[in-house]
């Protein structure tokens, strides 16, 4: 019994942040009302609907992107040999080693130099590189998980690797393939530094930069009522997300993917 | 394969970046004319967004150019300019915190802009502490933007509670301590004053006036030497010191890093404290209470301000200098100066404007205006790294001057400043 | 002639089959995606940045090679020495604190009972936001304006006016940033030990109850180093981002009180965009990475050999 108390305790204190800053982003002076959510919206530097389309080009442009990159090289590297195999892979984790602020002004040269600069594709195909460790980790343990005799089994029938890849083996790794998915949105949707840095013009901001502008944005006065609505705007997708998604994304770690 | 083909793109880009190293185009080259119809963008920090992005709708509604204006978070804004300098990519335009134009200028991310800015019939009216501060090796590069000059903002009600005259504000640092003192036996949550503790930007836009104004000086006239640790600046730090250690200063004061400033003073509970003087008509808006403005003086009396604000000048890398030009030199003209600033109840760059048809409504504005020739903008190539920035030595120094040992914190302070400033 | 010992086929060097080179050659070009992004956007960055160590690189202009200058300079950077010993000393709090409490509640979670669906679900929530959203999330929640903290202390009594727990004192600074990390990474990486715990058979704990050992002797002998692999996953990626962290001290403490929380990865930030000193950001950024790369190195080797 007392376990439980303890744990439900628990359970509540981790709860408890999320809950407060939607309570806190519906209280106004005069008790509860949207009026935050008005400001956020309406105010000179809130949001504003191109900031959310920006966003959702970006996520779906990363996911897509982080999908295709990690099932294919997943696949390699879980299923073939191949010269370079061992140092790609070690190259790949190595992404985990470096933060941002060292290769950010690198990679706005990079941009610039392939016509890429100031676009949300640029933007997408950098946070797809920051995605390659752990979802190619998660993709390529998946892989591996796969029984040999079910690949086995659809060549012999005369399919391509292609065709075993995309007939069988995909159906195989979907849980994998959910949880590479939903981390992907995840750290692009609410990325920050990435898109100040390397996006220019106010019709190409995300509605993260749209926030984190809430924060500093007259100088002296911080609007944390607003910045809280803006902080559960954010949040709302991802929770949906990931309370639809949650028996996939859980299986997806429990087959084994992430057991190092 | 793979490998030389990411060998092969790397080599190219080093060449490149090599090769583009030389100066940019020259500007007079180009030959284009001054109001082509080009499309101009415009950079500026979150706290100047309104003020450019009045200008540019003036200048679009008259003008064949059009200007584009792209504000950024203001802690961000340094990151987001040096990467598009090291891209070479920067925009026609870009306003900074006047106090980092030496460095911007020194780094070249401005056009010189020397002869263009010598021809302007009114150049000598132009802000001239601002000019300076765009200068660099005898040569401009940035003209004003906006000026934010620091003043004593008073809460005139709580002067009459303390039974003090609300139409005679302090006329020296010791008259502004006692003031604070009187309103502070207020008791309740009211507090005498307020400042940044914890903020080093807030720091010398507020307290070294009252150095100056004592005919001290925080710096060499080059910027590459302190002198905080003069006696000027020690007793201005003891002054507050002392009002802090009272209670007197709001005890969050100490842990003030600056976003919360402006909301400590509109909460009305604050009797007299320096500030920028753009409040006045923000915390005016929303205030239950009169606000009074009086100049911040030194010790013993005598007047300054810190003339503050931003600069702009043309983007190294711009290919429309002569239209971006146009748009620099339309905005230090009359009437930029009066229908836009002094409308919008800003402060003129220009001080032959210093009272306009808008300004003569209210003394006060008047006030604020005419300070801008007693007061100053300091000069250091590496003010920001120097000063402003969180980790500076400015922080750990006057951090101890206020809350800490003060001689030893300005005696090392005077030192790790003059190291940062010489870099 | 039929006298002499039957020859031996010469035994060539051979290619391997045609079949198993077609193989390889396949899994290169799926491997190919992955090779160009992180070739492209990974590795020629990373160059760059090695070779902008080597100068003194301005914004604009030409760079002029300057090596090792960059390299000494550092030894000279009070306040990198500072950040050094600060970034050593959070990584140990956070991994330790992080560890415990990730292992805790995969502990809590392992066994199929009512609810623990719903308590998973409640430990991992937190890992739908953004980190850069949690960091403004807390520094509401801390605030003296709109933050519960304060009222709720104040009502206890456990505290007296007015109190800044993101900067009023660099443990209460240092505590702020760990509990955000906490309740932010807590979720994620019970999930990747509780994979660990699951996947340990339960006969093998039904044979240490039946042999009479104690759950603490259970604990020690048999989980934990059945989990070795996973422990070593869980560890690096603490360890790892410890050391790289930047958000929440950027957003939470602007590194302060006096410089108190200033991390390594902030002295990057500041040498680059405020200094505009990128030679010397981009060497700090070098030996950062060599230490990380040294340590993941030694982990992956006593790993390795372990497991032997």
């Amino acid at each position: 019994m007392p376990r439980k108390i303890s744990a439900a305790a628990l359970a509540v204190l981790f709860l408890f942040p999320l809950l407060w800053s939607a309570w806190a982003s519906v209280r106004t002076p005069s008790g509860f009302g949207l009026e935050n959510y008005s400001r956020l919206f309406t105010s000179d530097n809130g949001i504003r609907f191109e900031h959310i389309v920006n966003s959702v080009t970006v996520s779906a442009l990363t996911v897509g992107g982080t999908l295709l990159v990690a099932t294919l090289g997943g696949y390699a590297f879980g299923r073939f040999q191949f010269p370079g195999k061992n140092a790609l892979f070690l190259l790949t984790l190595a992404i985990l080693m470096v933060p941002y602020a060292t290769i950010l002004i690198a990679l706005y040269v990079l941009l610039g130099w392939i016509g890429l600069q100031d676009s949300l594709l640029g933007l997408s195909l950098v946070l797809i590189m920051f995605q390659l460790p752990f979802s190619i980790f998660m993709m390529r343990n998946a892989f591996e998980a796969i029984p040999k005799e079910l690949e086995e089994s659809a060549l012999i029938d005369g399919c391509t690797s292609f065709g075993a890849l995309t007939r069988i083996m995909l159906h195989a790794v979907r849980p994998g393939l959910i949880t590479v998915g939903l981390f992907a949105f995840l750290t692009s949707w609410s990325e920050f530094f990435a898109p100040l840095i390397l996006l220019n013009s106010t019709d190409k901001f995300t509605v993260m930069l749209a926030v984190v502008n809430m924060r500093t944005a007259s100088f002296g006065a911080i609007d944390y009522a607003a910045l809280e609505a803006g902080v559960t705007f954010m949040a709302v997708p991802c929770l949906l997300l990931f309370l639809v998604l949650q028996r996939s994304y859980v299986r997806g770690f429990m087959s084994g993917a992430l057991r190092g | 394969m793979k490998r030389l083909l990411s060998g092969t793109v790397a080599a190219t880009l080093l060449l490149a970046l090599g090769a583009c190293g030389d100066s940019a185009d020259s500007p007079a080259a180009t030959g284009e004319a001054a109001d082509s119809g080009a499309t101009l963008t415009l950079w500026t920090r979150a706290a100047t967004e309104s003020v450019s992005k009045a200008y540019a709708a003036a200048y679009n509604a008259t003008h064949k150019n059009q200007v584009q204006v792209t504000a950024y978070p203001n802690e961000e804004y340094p990151a987001k300019l040096a990467s598009a300098a090291g891209a070479k990519a920067l925009p026609d335009l870009f306003a900074s915190d006047v106090v980092f134009a030496p460095q911007y200028a020194s780094q070249g991310l401005w056009l010189d802009i020397t002869d263009k800015f010598n021809a302007l019939p009114m150049k000598d009216k132009v802000a001239p502490a601002h000019v300076r501060n765009g200068t660099w090796n005898k040569k401009n590069y940035a003209v004003p933007h906006t000026i934010d000059m620091s003043v004593m903002l008073y809460n005139k009600d709580l002067f009459t509670k303390a039974g003090l005259d609300p139409e005679k504000p302090p006329a020296s640092l010791t008259e502004f301590a006692a003031a604070a003192r009187a309103i502070d036996k207020l008791g309740g949550d009211i507090n005498g004053t307020y400042f940044g503790g914890n903020c080093g930007g807030c720091n010398v836009f507020t307290l070294w006036p009252s150095v100056w104004a004592a005919g001290g000086d925080v710096m060499n006239a080059e910027g590459t030497a302190s002198t905080i640790d003069s006696k000027e600046m020690s007793e201005v730090f003891a002054l507050y010191r002392k009002l802090y250690d009272e209670g007197v200063a709001a005890p969050a004061s100490k842990d003030e890093a600056g976003p919360t400033w402006l909301g400590a003073l509109q909460s009305g509970k604050i009797g007299i404290a320096p500030a920028p003087s753009a409040w006045l008509g923000i915390i005016e808006e929303k205030a239950t209470f009169k606000v009074g403005i009086a100049p911040i003086s030194g010790i013993n009396g005598g007047e300054s301000t810190f003339v503050g604000g931003d600069s702009i000048g043309i983007g190294a890398t711009s290919k429309h200098a002569a239209a971006a030009w146009d748009f620099l030199a339309w905005t230090l003209g009359d009437e930029a100066q009066v229908e836009v600033v002094a409308k919008g109840k800003g402060v003129p760059t220009r001080t032959d404007l210093a009272s306009n048809k808008y300004s003569s409504a209210d003394p006060r504005i008047v006030t604020i205006n005419n300070l801008m020739g007693k007061g100053k903008t300091p000069y250091a190539k590496n003010f920001n790294a120097t000063y402003n920035d969180p980790q500076s030595p400015w922080n750990t120094a006057f951090r101890g001057a206020l809350f800490g040992d003060a001689q030893k914190s300005l005696g090392d302070g005077a030192a790790a400043l003059t190291a940062s400033l010489k870099k | 002639m039929t006298l002499l010992a039957p020859t031996r086929p010469t035994v060539l060097p051979s290619a391997p089959p045609r079949r198993k080179r077609n193989k390889q050659w396949i899994g290169a070009l799926y491997a190919a995606p992955t090779a160009f992004v992180v070739g492209m956007f990974f590795v020629v960055p990373l160059g760059l940045v090695v070779w902008m160590s080597l100068h003194h690189w301005p914004l604009l202009g030409a760079p002029t090679i300057n090596a090792p200058e960059n390299y000494a300079g550092l030894a000279d950077d009070d306040l990198l020495r500072t950040a050094v010993w600060f970034t050593l000393k959070y990584t140990v709090v956070v991994t330790v604190l992080l560890f415990v409490l990730s292992f805790g509640l995969a502990l809590m979670v392992q066994h199929r009972r009512r609810g623990v669906g719903l308590l998973r679900t409640a430990f991992f929530l937190p890992a739908a936001v953004g980190f850069a959203s949690a960091s403004l999330l807390f520094l509401g929640l801390l605030s003296d304006e709109i933050g519960p903290v304060n009222r709720v202390l104040e009502t206890v009594g456990l505290v007296d006016g007015y109190v800044s727990w993101t900067s009023g004192s660099p443990n209460s600074a240092l505590g702020s940033a760990v509990v955000l990390v906490l309740w932010r990474f807590a979720g994620f990486n019970m999930l990747i030990l509780l994979t660990g715990l699951q996947a340990i058979p339960l006969d093998v704990y039904e044979a240490a109850r039946l042999d009479g050992a104690t759950r603490w002797q259970i604990f020690r002998r048999i989980t934990v180093p059945l989990m070795r692999p996973t422990i070593a996953l869980v560890l690096t990626l603490m360890i790892t981002g410890s050391l790289l962290a930047f958000d929440q001290f950027w957003i939470l403490t602007r590194g302060g009180p006096d410089n108190s929380t200033t991390s390594l990865v902030m002295v990057i930030y500041r040498e680059a965009f405020i200094e505009l000193d990128l030679g010397s950001a981009a060497a700090i950024s070098v030996v950062l990475l060599g230490v990380l790369i040294v340590f993941n190195a030694i982990q992956l080797g006593v790993l390795r050999r372990r497991s032997q």
